[in-house]
């Protein structure tokens, strides 16, 4: 949960109708669907904030917020560390460039 | 009239069809793009290009496919995919395979971005694919798959079934999936579309031909475990009237698409452009001009264009409204079929298309089963 979280540069955030959005990678050609909640998980991505700071501000930006957010929004990061949506900083370098 | 955005339009297309270039190597009998009156037959300048790719990533569109004519033949054919790859799109490439040779093909690997070229093979032998696309039409499109093949790029081939080569179906399905190696192969036929209407009588399937086609390719898709795919064309007429017909006998409730001219729904997700820069729905489509590359923005034309908003409102016109279907017992599971189809033979977009019609088909003599 302290980990930083670094976008891929390359990764498209296609914003579809009722907020809901695609992230489309279009070096694997992996495309994930993603719901209002994870489009702001995405967007508060910016290389500096970690996990936990990013799950802080949600609560701040949703109402009825789960108790269950920590977990969903860690699981929901790993798939996108998973399939190539993004990278951890380690020591101030995006993980994905030091492979 | 204007017509406003339907619901649930996504914000910009996910993949745009762009006829990059008007020029072809080739003059097939049966090519829907040639000879069409309302096309300007024109190319534009590299940086046209460039700019309209530029627009095409800030919309996030995921992926464009490049037709033509032979995309092939533009010299700046690199300078047109690093512009794609640059605004963070994959690709995809129509080609009758004669251009392709290593060193585009190393590029294209280099890319990383490609989803596929499809090669057009319309026979097993020289004499059969050449007889209606041009001599040594057959040896440059094998070698270009070849030359796919050897590097690693996904190649697709589209057979085209016409009334030249619908005997030959069990050969050139040999040929695709045992000599060259292929993994599957989709189909369509030929359509009374551009040059084809010039050649209609020469090249159009009959309704006997249509019905050989139907069987051969239905038997050979089950020997082949289903390597056979078709989006349109005998194939797919087979599948499809084969459940209309079954759901007729049965009285079954309607199809969720049927009853309306519901068509493909292409234009939900897609959008065209010509090679002169026209913005149109779709390549069946191109007499409809919705705009101008770089001079219209393309989001404002897929979310708020009359002509578009009305075709995408098609699918709430019922058949039953048509003279032509007045009676059918099928219109419960129709779709109406491609409105570029029923444009060319009718002069109306909005009407079902005559060619794609099961009563028809069965009132000539066909079968379904």
């Amino acid at each position: 949960m302290g980990q930083i979280p670094v976008q891929n540069p390359v990764v498209v955030l296609r914003e579809e109708f009722d907020d809901w959005a695609v992230l489309f990678n279009p070096d694997t050609a992996k495309a994930l669907g993603v719901n209002p909640v994870g489009v702001a998980i995405w967007q508060l991505i910016d290389s500096r904030r970690s996990i936990i700071d990013i799950v802080a501000e949600i609560k701040e930006l949703f109402s009825e917020v789960p108790e269950t957010v920590d977990k969903e929004a860690s699981d929901f990061v790993d798939i996108l560390h998973k399939d190539g949506f993004l990278g951890y900083d380690v020591d101030g370098k995006d993980e994905r460039a030091l492979s | 009239m204007i017509v406003e955005a339907t619901p649930n339009i996504m914000r910009s297309p996910r993949s745009v069809d762009i006829e990059v270039t008007s020029k072809c190597n080739l003059k097939c009998l049966y090519c829907y793009y040639f000879d069409n009156p309302a096309v300007s037959y024109q190319d534009l300048p590299t940086e046209e290009w460039l700019t309209f790719f530029d627009e095409l990533g800030r919309i996030a569109v995921m992926d464009v496919c490049l037709a033509g004519g032979e995309p092939f033949l533009r010299s700046d054919f690199k300078d047109l995919l690093e512009g794609i790859v640059n605004n963070r799109m994959r690709f995809s490439i129509l080609s009758n395979g004669s251009f392709i040779d290593d060193d585009i093909v190393e590029f294209i690997v280099g890319t990383k971005r490609c989803n596929q070229v499809q090669v057009s093979i319309d026979g097993a032998s020289a004499a059969a694919h050449d007889s209606c696309r041009g001599k040594g039409s057959f040896e440059s499109a094998v070698r270009g798959i070849k030359t796919l093949q050897m590097h690693g790029v996904p190649v697709g081939v589209r057979v085209t079934i016409h009334h030249h080569n619908v005997g030959v179906l069990d050969k050139i399905t040999n040929f695709l999936l045992d000599d060259l190696g292929l993994q599957g192969f989709s189909t369509n036929s030929a359509g009374y579309l551009g040059s084809c209407r010039k050649n209609a009588e020469d090249v159009l399937l009959t309704v006997e031909d249509r019905q050989i086609a139907m069987s051969t390719l239905l038997r050979l898709d089950e020997e082949r475990s289903g390597r056979i795919s078709a989006a349109s064309g005998p194939l797919a007429e087979a599948r499809l009237w084969r459940d209309m017909d079954e759901a007729r006998i049965k009285n079954a409730l309607p199809f969720p698409n049927g009853g309306h001219l519901t068509a493909c729904g292409c234009t939900n997700h897609r959008i065209a452009v010509r090679s002169d820069g026209t913005i149109v729905p779709c390549s069946m489509l191109a007499h409809m001009n919705l705009g101008r590359i770089n001079r219209d923005s393309l989001q404002d034309i897929w979310l708020r264009s009359p002509e578009l908003n009305m075709l995408r409102m098609r699918r709430k016109i019922p058949l039953s409204n048509f003279e032509f279907c007045g009676g059918c017992p099928y219109i419960p599971y129709c779709t109406g079929s491609c409105p570029g189809s029923a444009f060319s033979i009718t002069g109306q977009v909005n009407h079902p298309s005559p060619d794609a019609c099961l009563r028809n088909f069965l009132a000539e003599g066909g079968r379904v089963s």
